[in-house]
């Protein structure tokens, strides 16, 4: 059997144990054991004394990669971030933004919904966990709408989709898998994310006022604010602000000069700042160990999938089943935008049964190459390139457009966590109420995901600074 | 994403192991947790140190790719108890009882087959840069600092090791979920629902307290 055949049995194989529930970062891990295995095996004829021989090399081949994979300095952003996250909750940041928000922007059509939706946004600049952030607004800013006339699944709504914005305004953790699997500038991929994100934030805040000035008894603007009222809700907010300012002046610094640092050491200089916040709110020893415990738990899940899709990578290389993809990709006779879109769309039905950094870990090492190659290759240059950017920037684009996917499925039917997330918070609402809600959002994302398409400039003008 | 766990406990002797393993499960991850800290205070020192002090810390990156095993590793055992390691649960989700139960034995079993010969091979790579004869014991060092890297490599087969305890204890309760339809000492599946409401109480419950 040649090595491309052994290549799909085991991925299809692999396939078979994630549907039947296999951890996928296991059933990674087992499939690139088995697959390296049956490679060796494969180049002795299947000799019934080369087995131990083959097993032996492919153990020793698999069990180096965990060690060496994870101890980079790059792959330390993911535990700060997530930190980051979860001392924001003890720092009081949740409420002081949605305070901030409602006294500034409320007074527009639709205020509230609009509010929530910066608040969202802002919150997500201090946790990379869109599901999360659902919880918590769910909580805090439904209760509100309700009181002033919002439609409850509207309302719900809301909630969902603001909770999506988490994964591209920085410091986003799933940005930076996706800069370790490709193998990609992490600091340009972060500062690429900040403006997409900020968009799609934009794009929802004016997606609501269009409603409010064309729904009767929407929900009326919230106004009354004195001018000291509004400044001071500001304050308790700022280290939001000074996180995402941080983590981008240490990628690229926008006053002109050297960047100040690395991207590594942003996000550590964001978290203390948000850590010596919690400390000021009262934070006691025991939050502070049930906020490091809850980082280890995500940061070992995250890593734990790094490493086990990195064993396969390891036996795809052999296999050659990426160079096989691409040869087809490329081979096709379709527009390669066309192409890109249909990627896009299969991300989109995927993503409505994964979790997102599953989905992205298991499918990148075969489709990245792919998309690079119908761009032109990893070091084309703008000016000969497909899709009129350079190999770098095809892969910041790219990786954008994949997680903003990957964020548009937390919201589809059937399994958009976020809404089930909402809905699981509030008694009064049925998911299929959330799913009702969510629909305009729906809409606003697919245009923003067009926008990303055809205007790459969105993208791509911040790292090009850099 | 990490979720409350569901795990249930009763007076068997497979119980209260699960619970002796679940001690030293949680140390370990509150030692990746520290050092997740450590990163942070690193780097505060660090860049500190540069800027008010024109002198930066020596070997900073050496440290850090110290503390990444202890990170990625340490906590894998107890994330597993607690069912949180990412999956894929449309179909085991459907199904319910002892066909479950089989499910996630044969699951399992395919797991810790991994694990062993996990441990094997980086065993092998941690043997491959130990040497007696070596200074420091260690046939690799770091680049700045010229710290010896194989305790950092000797974590992963520790941690691997904790994990397969933690899937033979797990093999065997499911294996007794099979035959007796009574699961203890495994994470149940919550439906989505559940989850999100267990994940929201959680949250709550943390936001209550900081404030």
């Amino acid at each position: 059997m040649e090595p491309i055949d052994i290549g799909l049995w085991v991925t299809g194989s692999m396939l078979v144990l994630v549907l039947l529930g296999m951890r996928v970062a296991f059933a990674a891990g087992l499939a690139g054991m088995v697959g390296l295995i049956w490679i060796f095996w494969a180049k002795k004829d299947y000799g019934l004394d080369d087995f131990g021989w083959a097993l032996g090399v492919a153990v020793k081949t698999a069990g180096q990669v965990p060690h060496s994979k994870v101890s980079s300095q790059a792959l330390s952003l993911i535990p700060t971030f997530i930190l980051i996250g979860y001392l924001a909750y003890y720092a009081g940041l949740t409420k002081a933004l949605f305070e901030a928000a409602k006294r500034w922007i409320a007074w527009v059509p639709g205020g509230l919904a609009v509010s929530t939706v910066f608040a969202t946004a802002g919150f997500a600049a201090v946790s990379g966990a869109s599901v999360a952030t659902s919880a918590v607004f769910a909580r805090i800013a439904i209760p509100e709408m309700l009181k002033i006339g919002y439609d409850k699944r509207f309302a719900a709504g809301v909630v969902a989709a603001g909770g999506t914005l988490a994964s591209l305004i920085p410091p986003s953790a799933i940005l930076v898998i996706y800069a370790i699997i490709v193998e990609q500038d992490v600091g340009k991929l972060l500062l690429a994310g900040f403006i997409p994100g900020a968009f799609s934030a934009l794009i929802y805040g004016l997606l609501i006022i269009g409603l409010a000035l064309t729904i009767k008894g929407f929900g009326p603007p919230v106004g009354g604010f004195t001018w000291r009222e509004r400044l001071v809700a500001l304050p308790p907010a700022l280290p939001i602000v000074f996180v995402v300012v941080v983590i981008i002046c240490f990628v690229y610094n926008p006053f002109g000069g050297d960047a100040w640092g690395t991207p590594t050491e942003g996000g550590a200089i964001g978290a203390f700042v948000v850590f010596l916040m919690a400390l000021y709110q009262g934070m006691r020893w025991s939050q502070l160990k049930d906020a490091l415990i809850e980082t280890a738990k995500l940061s070992v899940m995250i890593f734990t999938i790094i490493w086990g899709v990195l064993i396969y990578v390891r036996f795809l290389g052999f296999a050659d089943l990426p160079g096989a993809f691409s040869d087809w990709i490329t081979a096709l006779t379709m527009s390669p935008m066309l192409i890109l879109i249909c990627i896009l769309l299969a991300y989109a039905v995927l993503g409505m049964f994964m979790d997102a950094i599953g989905m992205l870990l298991l499918t990148l090492p075969v489709v990245y190459p792919a998309i690079m190659a119908l761009n032109g290759g990893a070091f084309v240059s703008a000016a000969d390139s497909t899709f009129g950017m350079s190999g770098p920037m095809c892969a910041i684009w790219f990786g954008i457009l994949v997680v903003k996917m990957a964020e548009f499925c937390l919201i589809t039917p059937p399994i958009g966590l976020n809404c089930f997330v909402v809905a699981g918070v509030r008694d009064d609402l049925s998911v299929q109420d959330v799913f009702k809600g969510v629909t305009p959002f729906f809409i606003a994302d697919a245009i923003t995901i067009a926008l990303l398409v055809a205007f790459p400039a969105i993208v791509l003008w911040l790292p090009s600074l850099a | 994403m990490a979720t409350a766990s569901l795990v249930l406990s009763d007076d068997s002797a497979l119980s209260r192991l699960d619970h002796m393993l679940l001690r030293l499960e949680r140390g370990l991850a509150l030692a990746s947790g520290l050092a997740v800290f450590s990163l942070m205070v690193l780097a505060v020192v660090s860049v500190g140190g540069r800027n008010l002090f024109s002198s930066p810390l020596p070997g900073y990156v050496d440290w850090i790719e110290q503390a990444m095993p202890l990170i990625a590793f340490m906590g894998a055992s107890y994330v597993m108890r607690e069912g949180g390691h990412i999956r894929m649960d449309i179909i085991v989700g459907q199904l319910r009882g002892r066909l479950l139960y089989l499910v996630e034995l044969i699951t399992t079993l395919a797991v810790l087959v991994l694990m062993v010969l996990l441990v094997w091979g980086s065993w092998a790579h941690f043997q491959r840069s130990f040497d007696f004869a070596a200074p420091k014991w260690s046939r690799d060092s770091a680049m700045d600092t010229a710290l010896p890297l194989g305790p950092a490599i000797l974590l992963a087969p520790v941690a691997f090791g904790v994990l397969c305890v933690r899937l033979c204890l797990q093999v065997w309760a499911f294996g007794r979920a099979a035959l007796t339809g009574q699961a203890v000492a495994v994470p149940l599946i919550a439906d989505a629902a559940k989850q999100a409401q267990m994940e929201a109480d959680q949250l709550q419950s943390s936001v209550k307290d900081a404030n």
